[in-house]
């Protein structure tokens, strides 16, 4: 079996390295029979990474200890789901997921694109295949999820496994892994898009067109893989946070942040086409950040949470890295004639601009956040010591940013392309201003004092505003000629315009997250040691201490405790939070007691027994409004899929024609 | 000697109210916000307020010196200066805007600066008129609806 598996590995590898040479030789000598053979060598390739993950699953859920991965990360008493989780739950078994989803996500490239873009194509499969070429070098010689150990020989046999790390048991953890991967992976197709069209020499936008869909669908993986992290860090970590700025957390959302900086500015190249050059850096500087990321989740180089054991690996991936980024350096610089900008900027205030800075800020938001987190290896390099770079760094500079986002998310979509005259700006903007300052000024009143806070209910209230009023003119607009009710207008208006009615919804889902984000300033907590009948207090909650009880099953042992629950003397029923011990890997882990509402979450965490074992310690916590954040990543969800839904009515942007008119037309006005 | 003896009393019962009062550090509000400042070395990731680590070996002493300094009255930067004596600089999770750190600090901005150039610089440059390339007439009624469009936009 081990020998299949890693059969399997070497075979995909040499079939990648042919697929490179052979799609590049036959692109070049425009030898058909050659792009054709190195196509179908990415079918094989997927099918032997696929044998390869078969292997290792399978003895996954057989607990073939004999696996050194398999004993590392799993143990018998685990549930089947966790068994097949463990697949991704170690270094050398994600890195093979990686290799997997990216050789799927090749076949489907190459499957659907099989009679389109022949031109290409041949340099699209060697881009995807060199990166395959990398991660199976990982997975044959570097990081082999088929080491053995030595049963038999010296070891007389392995009971049982190390089992999966307990934090990682839970529905969501199991999910998150693969839906970042799906995220990082999937950017590499229209990376691959945007290196055939520079090789190529592409004049138009072809492989913008070509893999919008793919972008999206990228983009909304990775949304989901980092809202699913949040979602599971709430729930398992036992104090709420569902962010830390953690260095791995920075690494999956900065190719996030490229990757949306990326969809909005594609549109200035269909539209317009400008900014050619900056669409394909951004395009590749997110692909870039992918590897980085998984670099940074693997070398050990910045400490965090979720790094994998140290290891060497991570010379590899610097190694990569730079080839690549200078091979992508190279190629845009030796082809700047064909990524001449084609229109001209007419006014400052205009769409064109809003989306140059839309592009600054949040470029600069991932700067900002890039340097946080390298910046304790630089000043260790420079001074010597050791620095942390927390929270604190983070959220200083990037909730300002975060904000000015928030404001060029309200203001950006109402100006016209082209020029906006100040009239109509002044009759977009005033109601939702006067809105948000009243909002501001009533919470003032009420006593809210926090200036972020206050700043950010403000600009909430007016992104929303604007968005609804984009809804209603269309919506009216349809009722008045056609007579539907202003729902069923609005709902015809985005089905005639999904990418603009759909980007909107999802603008509307960011202000929700944004809510929710700023719900946190004013989270309350208590700590206590009760026993049972104690009661205790928590802002409008009471709390009393029903039962503590004891339990254990094969996989770990737990205390757990019954608390009825009050609010302002209403009973609201009881929550049992609980405390694991989980046997084989010998660590522990909360499982938090939540009463989630709009308003504010209720949380309860068993931190422990107190020194003399009598009594339990139990955290309380209420998190307000922190729902919206989970509801905004449902509403983000829709909108993307709104975005992928092709428009009902076609919209023909006939750019260049228009473009040559309009020159035309410019230099006889000069005249 | 009386006097003495009932002073070092009244110290002596000072002390062991402060001890007694050990329960939790974290009800005291200044604690919770300098504690948040600091990073717990234990290994997880979050500030000694945060931890919620039971029996954490770090955090737990943290908190407790946390606390005694606050009774003693010492200032926010007296107590830093204490703990980065104990565990060094990589206990602030912010650095000190100081020395070489400084540049961790002002380089975001620099970089909006530079940013803020470029965009100003492009944008200047985007704004002169191409030069008028050579094609075919434009159709007089196309022409005209431009014209007509352009003068709706405003």
């Amino acid at each position: 079996m081990e020998n299949l598996g890693a059969l399997a590995i070497l075979l995909a590898f040499c079939l990648a390295v042919f697929a490179v040479i052979g799609s590049v030789v036959g692109g070049w000598k425009r030898n058909e029979f050659l792009v054709i053979s190195a196509q179908r060598a990415v079918y094989s390739i997927w099918l032997l990474v696929t044998v390869a993950s078969g292997v290792l699953v399978s003895s996954l859920l057989a607990s073939d200890f004999r696996f050194a991965y398999v004993a590392a990360h799993s143990n018998r008493a685990m549930p089947t789901l966790y068994k097949f989780a463990a697949w991704w739950g170690g270094q050398e078994g994600s890195l093979l997921l990686w290799s997997w989803l990216l050789a799927s996500y090749a076949a489907v490239v190459v499957f659907t694109n099989r009679r389109k873009h022949r031109g290409i194509m041949p340099y699209v499969t060697a881009t995807l295949m060199v990166t395959q070429c990398f991660f199976l070098i990982l997975n044959a010689f570097v990081a082999s999820p088929f080491q053995m150990l030595a049963v038999g020989r010296g070891i007389t046999s392995v009971a049982d496994g190390q089992g999966l790390n307990p934090l990682l048991q839970y529905p969501a953890m199991a999910i998150h892994p693969p839906m970042l991967y799906l995220g990082y992976v999937g950017f590499a197709v229209p990376f691959a898009f945007a290196i055939g069209s520079l090789i190529t020499r592409q004049p138009g936008d072809a492989w913008i067109h070509t893999t919008r869909r793919w972008t999206l669908v990228t983009w909304l993986f990775q949304s989901s893989g980092i809202i699913l992290g949040a979602g599971w860090a709430y729930a398992v970590l036992g104090w709420g946070g569902y962010w830390n700025w953690d260095a791995v957390e920075n690494a999956s959302f900065l190719p996030w942040v490229t990757a949306t900086a990326f969809l909005h500015s594609v549109m200035m190249q269909e539209k317009k086409g400008m900014m050619k050059v900056w669409n394909m850096v951004l395009i590749s500087g997110t692909f870039f950040l992918c590897i980085f990321g998984t670099f940074l989740t693997r070398s050990g180089v910045v400490s965090s949470v979720h790094a994998f054991a140290q290891s060497s690996i991570g010379q590899w991936f610097v190694g990569f890295l730079a080839l690549t980024i200078a091979g992508t350096v190279y190629l845009i610089l030796s082809r700047l004639d064909y990524l001449k900008t084609e229109a001209r900027l007419e006014s400052v205030v205009s769409r064109e601009s809003s989306f140059m800075f839309n592009n600054l800020i949040l470029l600069a938001a991932a700067f900002a956040i890039l340097w946080g987190t390298l910046f304790p290896v630089i000043s260790e390099a420079v001074t010597g010591e050791k620095i942390t770079v927390g929270p604190p760094f983070f959220n200083r500079i990037n909730i300002p940013i975060g904000l000015f986002l928030l404001f060029l998310t309200g203001v950006g979509p109402l100006f016209a392309w082209r020029r906006t005259s100040l009239e109509s700006l002044r009759r977009n903007f005033q109601w939702p201003l006067l809105g948000g300052l009243v909002l501001v000024m009533g919470l003032f009143v009420a006593g809210m004092r926090h200036p972020y806070a206050l700043m950010s209910f403000g600009l909430c209230l007016f992104v929303a505003w604007t968005i609804s009023v984009e809804f209603y003119k269309g919506a009216r607009a349809i009722h008045a000629k056609s007579g539907q009710n202003l729902l069923l207008a609005a709902v015809e208006l985005t089905r005639r315009n999904t990418r603009r009615y759909g980007g909107y919804i999802v603008h509307l889902a960011i202000v929700l997250m944004f809510v929710g984000f700023t719900g946190s300033a004013f989270n309350k907590d208590t700590t206590i040691e009760v026993k049972v009948g104690d009661r205790f207090t928590l802002g409008h909650y009471e709390m009393k201490v029903v039962d503590l009880r004891e339990g254990d099953n094969d996989n770990y042992s737990q205390s757990s405790a019954l608390i009825e629950v009050w609010k302002d003397g209403q009973p609201l029923g009881t929550m049992a939070p609980e405390r694991r011990f989980y046997k084989a890997s010998r660590q522990g882990t909360s499982e938090v007691a939540i009463r989630r509402r709009l308003n504010e979450d209720l949380y309860l965490n068993f931190a422990g027994k107190s020194d003399d074992e009598q009594r339990a310690v139990i955290q309380a916590f209420v998190f307000p409004l922190v729902s919206w954040i989970w509801l905004g990543f449902w509403l983000l969800a829709l909108g993307t899929l709104i975005c992928l839904v092709p428009s009902k009515v076609r919209f023909e942007f006939a750019r260049l024609p228009a473009v040559r008119v309009t020159q035309k037309y410019a230099a006889t006005v000069k005249k | 000697m009386r006097r003495r003896l009932r002073s070092s009393l009244l110290i002596l019962a000072v002390a062991a109210l402060m001890l007694g009062q050990g329960g939790n550090p974290l009800e005291n509000a200044r604690v919770r916000l300098l504690g948040d400042q600091l990073a717990c070395l234990c290994g997880c990731g979050s500030s000694i307020t945060s931890c919620n680590m039971l029996h954490c070996h770090i955090s737990e002493p943290a908190r407790q010196k946390l606390l005694s300094m606050v009774n003693a009255g010492r200032s926010d930067s007296e107590i830093f200066a204490a703990f980065v004596k104990e565990y060094g600089q990589r206990v602030l999770l912010k650095p000190p805007s100081e020395g070489f750190n400084l540049l961790g600090w002002l380089m975001p901005f620099i970089a909006i600066g530079a940013g803020l150039a470029l965009v100003w610089w492009l944008i200047r440059r985007f704004r002169r008129p191409l030069a008028a390339t050579a094609g075919p007439e434009p159709d007089p009624a196309l022409m005209a609806q431009i014209e007509k469009d352009l003068d709706k936009l405003d």
